[in-house]
């Protein structure tokens, strides 16, 4: 126990003394944080510019317009006609609304008017989502002038605790990758000490190999635990997501998916001589697990013959759980089976590392 | 109180070893024996097979075939329970570079049951003044006494030194000879392996010379000196030099070396060899190209010049 407490220590303070291992810890996903996160609340800003054609200052052409102008992401552009439907070819604009004349006069005459819409349908946010929204405010407009109380109302409920948004998709995943990260590296700290015959000094003195592989596998999980508090601490402070499951449970899933990582790391290094053979070996292992395992975005994107592969990566399952317990997102998988197949993972590798790993 | 029946005399004990790697036999069929208190030291090449020895007989490596005994138990059997009364020090190991030199000693103390005060150890190896810098950060000669100190924090019964003056000033050397010299004092066993003839001949009780994995001499430096050495070295340059056979036509002269330009006559009449090889010279009318002209005692070098037919260090 002295001899485990000592090397925990020893470990931690290589750590902390090392600047490129905490900036690659710590840094490194909070980094991400930020870029994704950056990049993503860029999106909701969006606004589309809608040409507007009124030939007159009517009562009623005057109340579509303030209706139009309301849209908070509409940029309303009046103009000549043939302007804004050159504008409109050109791609300078997402649609152009065209007010008929005499408007007052043909309402007050009971006449229906036809307010025309022109579009590109080349442009599918015209389509999907100008045209609804469009639609909605010209049924205002017609109720306004028609009195008639709204009687039938659609309210939209998300089955979800609260809706997800891009970035509360992506820290879970962030912090997926970390947990990724940090067990698969930490093979090569075993084959770098193998190498440079740190582990045969060990091996010269009474100290239980079984000791030293335990206290290196705490240390990654202390690793682990203050990683997991520095990503939802930034993505809770900076970028309102909140962290919504039980932290037992999530804290718990780190330190699975921790050891299992650290298993198949070990598994994949076992007969690698040195850390330049052992690095490719884990970026091998390391990327396609990145891209498939649908960290970053939903595997519903991924086409079909990927599906086998993306069903056996543990990241995947590792993803999946760390949203549902983060973020309440919809399952990929029951919690129960994420958490069956890393345990299955950590322990054939753990099995093949044992009987594979070459000490010396 | 667990009481040993009797302190064995003989705390190495090594039986007709047997090591291969491929086709290569490492060591080749070697026995000796350590006794108590003993500095015993393995002399030879590099490549000799006497790190390999050392570390099968420290449980590092598995031995083919043959028997080795540490203070009375198979390392093979119980290893752990060796290791607790056994200090080692290896050849060049890197050590963890981001702790300093105390918490790397503190480390180290904590695999074993029992351990030496840290002040003590760095007093010992003079590392008091550089307990606080970080391992890589240490010079050459720091962290080979940091080795040293390593292999001494249990307080060993036996010490294992593989080559701990290499790569040292002689400055360096030199105190750390004055080191093992204390612990030889104080009854500890010793155990080392070097290709330096003097720090063997100064720091052991007995010597084996070993190469291409066997042993060809043992015994202590001074004797061995002796029986095969009645004779003193004349040592000098001369370009060219002179032919062996004629070299063993001069009077006295018993056995002659030539390398190069580099030649000693072993000679047991170093007057009438000395004005032969000065004779000589005139005749070929070298004198002026004569160099470097001593006469010197035969030492351990001369030892495995003469068994081997090779300098140590080529």
């Amino acid at each position: 126990m002295k001899a485990f407490n000592k090397l925990l220590i020893s470990d931690l303070r290589q750590f902390f003394r090392d600047r490129t291992a905490l900036f690659f810890t710590f840094a490194f996903p909070i980094l991400f944080i930020f870029i994704f996160g950056w990049v993503f609340s860029g999106a909701g800003d969006i606004s589309y510019e809608i040409g507007l054609v009124k030939n007159d200052s009517s009562v009623t052409s005057e109340g579509i317009s303030q209706i139009l102008r309301q849209i908070p992401i509409f940029e309303i552009n009046e103009g000549e006609k043939t302007d804004k439907l050159a504008e409109l070819e050109e791609g300078n604009l997402r649609a152009v609304v065209v007010i008929p004349d005499d408007i007052d006069t043909n309402i007050g005459l009971g006449q229906p008017v036809d307010i025309r819409v022109y579009y590109d349908p080349a442009q599918t946010t015209s389509a999907q989502i100008i045209l609804p929204v469009l639609k909605q405010a010209i049924d205002e407009v017609n109720r306004q002038i028609t009195q008639q109380p709204i009687l039938v109302k659609l309210t939209e409920e998300s089955i979800q605790a609260h809706d997800l948004r891009d970035i509360d998709y992506l820290v879970p995943g962030i912090l997926a990758m970390s947990i990724l990260f940090l067990g698969l590296f930490g093979s090569i700290v075993l084959v770098e000490r193998r190498e440079k015959k740190i582990l045969k000094r060990f091996g010269a003195t009474p100290l239980n190999r079984s000791t030293m592989v335990f206290s290196q596998i705490t240390y990654r999980m202390i690793l682990a635990l203050i990683q997991t508090l520095i990503i939802i601490g930034i993505a809770s402070l900076v970028f309102n997501v909140q962290m919504v499951g039980n932290w037992f449970l999530l804290l718990g899933l780190v330190l699975l998916g921790t050891l299992t990582f650290i298993s198949i790391g070990y598994f994949a290094v076992a007969r690698a001589k040195t850390t330049e053979g052992a690095m490719p070996i884990i970026q091998i292992i390391q990327f396609p697990m990145l891209f498939l395992s649908g960290i970053f975005f939903p595997v519903d994107f991924m086409p079909d013959f990927m599906r086998p592969i993306i069903a056996i990566i543990p990241l995947t399952y590792l993803g999946d759980a760390f949203r549902q317990v983060m973020v309440d997102a919809t399952p990929l998988y029951p919690l129960s089976l994420d958490i069956a197949v890393l345990i299955a993972w950590l322990f054939v590798c753990m099995i093949l590392a044992v009987k594979l790993f070459r000490w010396e | 109180m667990k009481i040993e029946k009797e302190i064995p005399s003989i705390v190495i004990n090594v039986d007709h070893l047997v090591k291969s790697y491929g086709v290569i036999k490492a060591v080749n069929d070697i026995s000796f024996q350590v006794l108590q208190g003993e500095a015993f030291g393995m002399l030879g090449p590099n490549g000799a097979g006497k790190t390999t020895t050392a570390e099968i007989i420290e449980g590092l490596r598995q031995a083919d075939s043959g028997r080795v005994s540490v203070l009375g138990l198979d390392i093979a059997r119980v290893p752990a329970k060796i290791k607790q009364r056994i200090g080692i020090q290896l050849q060049a190991p890197s050590l963890l570079p981001l702790v300093t030199v105390q918490e790397i000693l503190q480390l180290f103390a904590s695999f074993y049951k029992q351990s030496i005060p840290i002040d003590d150890i760095l007093e010992l190896l003079a590392l008091r003044e550089s307990r606080k810098i970080l391992v890589k950060n240490l010079s050459g000669g720091q962290q080979q006494r940091l080795s040293v100190a390593m292999a001494l924090i249990n307080n060993p019964d036996i010490a294992f030194l593989d080559e701990p003056t290499t790569g040292l000033d002689p400055q360096a050397r030199r105190s750390l000879w004055s080191v093992i010299e204390d612990m030889r004092k104080k009854g500890k066993t010793i155990f080392l392996t070097t290709h330096y003839m003097e720090e063997a001949e100064r720091l052991c009780d007995r010597v084996a010379i070993i190469d291409h994995g066997q042993i060809i001499a043992m015994d202590s430096p001074k004797e061995l000196i002796n029986t095969h050495f009645k004779e003193s070295a004349i040592q000098f340059e001369l370009e060219p030099a002179p032919p062996e056979v004629v070299l063993q036509t001069f009077p006295g002269a018993t056995q002659v070396m030539v390398s190069n330009s580099e030649v000693i006559v072993y000679s047991n009449n170093i007057p009438t060899t000395m004005s032969a090889i000065l004779k000589y010279a005139e005749k070929v009318n070298l004198t002026d190209k004569l160099k470097d002209l001593y006469v010197r005692e035969a030492t351990l070098e001369d030892v495995f010049l003469k068994l081997t037919g090779r300098k140590i260090r080529e």
